[in-house]
């Protein structure tokens, strides 16, 4: 083992308080060092050539680099190393500066500690390992779960750049929740027609299509996924490189509130019942009640989110009944209204001027009647209450949690979060992520949206495996657990901790394995294992415990 | 909660039916000689001890890894080993289709002060035990006596009836195999001792001189029934340093004592049983030096387990507290 | 020499070791007993490594990582959460619980971060004498 140990001056910044000098000529004798020196700027080109020159002439094989932050000239340093012929995995970072002579001003003290980093990074160094990046082929195709639109919307992408998409459809044809409506806001756009566009964008050459099938069981890792459908009680095996989730989301089914006798009265439908309906048999002058949040913000049925598209669903249904019916009374009673999407302000104000009237209310009673429908409730404006009766009462439906969450959340091994949609790996950063690399969601099944947003996400979700996928091949995050098998115990603590999902149990041998693929390298599982069969590499105990041997 | 009323001879009975099976083993105390011991029965059975005074070892210890799946085996145990069996099969050592269960514990004597004549009768023994000077101080600690826990439970009630109480779908098929209707338990055995904890105090001085006397024999882990790896933590050199490795920790240093490291194993070895020791003070049995052993493994496990509500051994389906979390819990762990 | 109080700090390289480089950029200054050792994930830290270090000289160890629900591999600082907590209520057994400390800190509170190392080490010094 031969250290090559190298000092930053960084200018005056280490040298202004630390004794770089003295630093390099104590580390001279220091076991297993060979060489050791300092320069000003070892970023600069004349102080890189001189780290080359250096472990070309001593024949180093591994180095220390006394500088700045790991994380700064993280590249350069990387690559002088490669450029000397050395793996850049025996590199190893000391930061004397922000670590060091910039958090003291005392240079007695400065020096002393960075005496103490330096030896901790040389016993670091001492277990360095080479790594090579490892390259494995992946599948050019991918498995996109759920027919609707944000299925359509990434299969059409992801058909058209050439990947292989496998289509599968739990129910008999495509279309998911879209197939229920009639046109869609704004715009009034056929729904049927949106559809139609979507399908054909398809390129059927790249596309297959499943309808009527579920999927049975996924294993294996990024790039290469084994996936068992279930195909109308047929089996049939795929192998795909990612997987896109696009299970949708279901309406809320208003006869699990008790309180509304939603099936026990024609006169009550909800705004998906109108658009199956084409002809409603109402009196003259109808009176009709929209009624807003059906499902959603409600604590009393657990749901207590907002489901964001029922608002705009309600508008529309008041906008449609009154100009069907002009000499109808139209009445919504609401939380708020949250008109979000763009136009939706506009549309909001629009059904007003139709002569829409909007009372903030509580509804809790819903009395059906032989002359119509009883709604008693309170006016949240004025703290009164109110009895009125209907003809008609629209129930503007909530979005509940994708049907088949919990039994794809199994499959794949993706979180749901609590309401049971699929959770992102970051809300704002990687909303189309799961924690799982190659498994994007899209859609309705994690969180209520529109028509418009769930194209938008599906296309997203589709992009992101895109850019994974068409690289050819995945590299292997070189830092990831390996297992001792002969001192594994089998008692799959670390199976059940895994956040990656990449440890896998072996029934014959009773010892764990590691899908390296899969690994994130978080060493969660290696800090379970009472017996620490389990190391991480680049982060082993022999390597840690040297380290703070070292610091102490 | 409903059981059996049964006696000795019914047991019995049911047993010999469940070992005339091939594969069929049984796993209990027997009284021979004078002496308890406990025996693994093949074909025939005799007779067998349900309460064993004596402790030599906590049986869980030879339950790990088994696999075997033609094995069937009816084990009956005191609480203390009934509890760890249910820890190492929660911890995949047991795969085998081993029906567990415990028996009302009086609390037991060490083995090293045998031979002493302890009466056959479930009432006496009681009587005797509870006089005892002898008592072990796992026993004296112990707040989960009861045959609570396992596959199935064998109880006495306050006249010393005894009853047979199945807890899973495995107890059942055992009870299954008893004459007798089931009826409901008297109230007695209904409520029972829930295990209270300890609020263990010490200190790293006091630790230091108890430990004054280990050899590092590591005895206290190999009788250790939830101390299951195939291959320790210690059997390496990176905390317990042996050979090159301590004689360059000496060179590299003022000069260090030996054995080295004795506070480090038993620490991580407390922390690593933490949330699994069932408190049966095998290790304290085990040791040759007679470190107080159990008062910190006892008090370490009682005061972890706590804060997660966990109690080892209660139920096959309680998650072990590592392996698990919660999103929204210990709001007050950031300093 | 009552400045000799030794800590040892693992930091996760996402968040806590993010903000102690800052800490450095900033020039904020902290006791230079206090050392760094860098992890990839807070749940990387074998409490038997704690133990180790303080029973081996350090007076005080520190565990920092991303606040809970931040966690680059999603649910890692959950798992430290409670094996610190549990790890913390054993020291406190043995009268050590001063010298164990678990902080979020999130990549850009350097001077959170500080704080919290500099009361660590106050607190320690006081204790030591």
């Amino acid at each position: 083992m031969k250290i090559g140990l190298f000092l930053c001056h960084c200018g005056h910044n280490v040298k202004g308080t630390v004794d770089v000098a003295y630093l390099s000529q104590y580390f001279k004798d220091y076991p297993h060092v060979k060489v050791s020196c300092d320069y000003p700027f070892l970023c600069s080109k004349p102080g890189q050539e001189m780290i080359k020159e250096a472990v070309i002439k001593h024949g180093v094989d591994r180095i220390v680099i006394a500088a700045c932050a790991p994380s700064l000239h993280f590249e350069l340093f990387r690559q002088v190393i490669k450029e000397a012929g050395l793996n850049p995995y025996m590199l190893k970072r000391v930061s004397i500066r922000e670590h060091c002579s910039w958090i003291g001003s005392d240079p007695i003290k400065n020096t002393k500690k960075a005496l103490k980093l330096i030896k901790a990074g040389l016993h670091s160094v001492w277990h360095a390992i080479p790594f090579e990046e490892k390259k494995v082929e992946i599948e050019r195709s991918c498995l996109v779960l759920g027919g609707g639109v944000a299925g359509l919307s990434a299969s059409s992408f992801l058909s058209q750049m050439g990947i292989k998409v496998y289509l599968v459809e739990k129910g008999g044809e495509l279309g998911g929740n879209l197939k229920a409506l009639k046109n869609i806001w704004p715009g009034e756009k056929s729904a049927s027609h949106i559809l139609q566009i979507l399908i054909s964008r398809l390129n059927k050459e790249y596309v297959d299509i499943f309808t009527g099938a579920e999927i049975e069981s996924v294993d294996g890792h990024f790039g290469n996924y084994r996936v068992q459908l279930n195909v109308r009680g047929k089996r049939k095996e795929l192998k795909v490189g990612g997987i896109i989730v696009a299970i949708g989301c279901t309406p809320f089914d208003p006869s699990l509130k008790r309180d509304i006798p939603y099936g026990r009265d024609r006169r009550i439908v909800t705004t998906l019942d109108l658009e199956r309906v084409s002809e409603l048999s109402l009196p003259s002058h109808p009176r009709i009640a929209i009624l807003h949040c059906v499902g959603s913000r409600d604590e009393t049925i657990g749901r207590a989110y907002c489901s964001k598209i029922c608002c705009m669903n309600g508008l529309k249904a008041a906008y449609d009944l009154k100009r069907s019916y002009p000499d109808s009374y139209v009445e919504s009673f609401y939380m708020d209204v949250r008109a979000h999407p763009r136009g939706g302000e506009e549309f909001y104000e629009k059904v007003q001027e139709k002569g829409v009237i909007f009372t903030r209310s509580n509804v809790p009673e819903i009395i059906p009647k032989k002359e119509g429908i009883l709604l008693r409730g309170e006016d949240t404006l004025t703290g009164e209450t109110f009895e009125r009766e209907f003809d008609l009462v629209v129930l503007s439906l909530g979005i509940g949690p994708p049907e088949d969450g919990k039994k794809i959340s199994q499959i794949l091994k993706i979180p749901l979060d609590k309401d049971g949609f699929f959770l992102e790996a970051h809300p704002k950063m990687r909303p189309f992520d799961t924690p799982i690399k190659g498994i994007f969601i899209a859609g309705g099944c994690s969180g209520p949206k529109d028509v418009e947003e769930s194209i938008t996400q599906g296309r997203a979700a589709a992009f992101k495996l895109f850019s994974l996928i068409n690289m050819g091949y995945a590299l292997i995050e070189p830092q990831v657990a390996t297992v001792f098998t002969e001192r594994c115990s089998g008692c799959r603590l670390c199976e059940r901790v895994c956040p990656a999902s990449a440890i896998v149990y072996d029934h014959r041998s009773r010892v764990i394995r590691i899908e390296e693929a899969q690994c994130a390298g978080c060493g969660l599982c290696a800090s379970i294992c009472p017996s620490s069969s389990i190391t991480l590499t680049g982060y082993t105990d022999a390597q840690i415990i040297d380290e703070q041997r070292a610091l102490l | 909660m409903k059981g059996k009323k049964i006696e000795k001879k019914g047991l019995i009975e049911a047993l010999r039916r469940f070992l005339k099976d091939d594969f069929s083993l049984v796993l209990a105390f027997v009284k021979k000689d004078g002496f308890f011991r406990t025996r693994i029965f093949r074909r025939e059975l005799e007779d067998i001890s349900l309460v064993n005074p004596v402790f030599h070892m906590n049986t869980s210890v030879i339950l790990r890894r088994i696999f075997t799946q033609d094995l069937k085996m009816i084990a009956i145990l005191r609480p203390c080993e009934t509890r760890a069996y249910v820890e190492l099969k929660k911890l995949a050592q047991i795969e085998s289709h081993i029906i567990c269960g415990s028996v009302d514990c009086f609390g037991t004597v060490p083995s090293r002060i045998e031979p002493l004549s302890f009466p056959e009768e479930v009432r006496e023994l009681k009587e005797v035990l509870d006089k005892s000077e002898d008592l072990r101080n796992a026993c004296r600690a112990c707040s989960f006596k009861s045959g609570k826990y396992g596959d199935f439970g064998i109880r006495f009630d306050s006249k010393f009836n005894w009853w047979f109480v199945p807890y899973t779908e495995m107890g059942k098929a055992l009870s299954n195999l008893i004459d007798g209707e089931e009826s409901e338990l008297p109230e007695e055995l209904k409520k029972g001792e829930e295990g209270k904890r300890l609020n263990f105090k010490s200190s790293l001085d006091e630790l230091r001189s108890d430990l004054e006397r280990c050899v590092m024999c590591l005895n206290c882990r190999d009788m250790c029934p939830v101390c299951y790896c195939v291959d320790c933590l210690f059997n390496k050199e990176e905390y317990v340093p042996k050979g090159d490795a301590l004689m360059n920790l000496a060179l590299s240093s003022e000069g260090i004592e030996v054995p080295k490291g004795k506070e480090i194993y038993h620490m991580i070895r407390m922390y690593h049983v933490s949330q699994t020791c069932v408190g049966c003070g095998g290790c304290e049995e085990a040791c040759p030096q007679n470190v107080p052993l159990l008062k910190y493994f006892k008090g370490v496990s009682d005061r972890i387990s706590g804060v997660f509500n966990y109690v080892p051994g209660r139920s096959f389906d309680e998650k072990i507290p590592y392996t698990t979390f919660e999103e929204d819990e210990l709001s007050d762990a950031e300093d | 020499m009552e400045e000799n109080v030794k800590i040892i700090g693992f930091a996760c390289s996402y968040c806590a070791y993010k903000a102690s480089e800052m800490a450095g950029s900033l020039r904020l200054k902290y006791p230079e007993g206090v050392t760094i050792i860098q992890v990839p994930c807070s749940s990387r830290v074998d409490p038997a490594l704690i133990i180790k270090a303080l029973l081996e000289g350090a007076d005080g160890v520190f565990v920092a990582g991303c606040h809970p629900g931040e966690c680059h591999f999603i649910k890692g600082n959950y798992f430290t959460r409670r094996r610190i907590y549990a790890l913390k209520e054993m020291l406190d057994i043995f009268s050590m619980k001063g010298k164990l400390r678990l902080f979020w800190i999130s990549a850009s509170e350097a001077r959170k971060f500080v704080e919290k190392i500099k009361e660590m080490h106050k607190h320690l010094r006081e204790s030591k004498r």
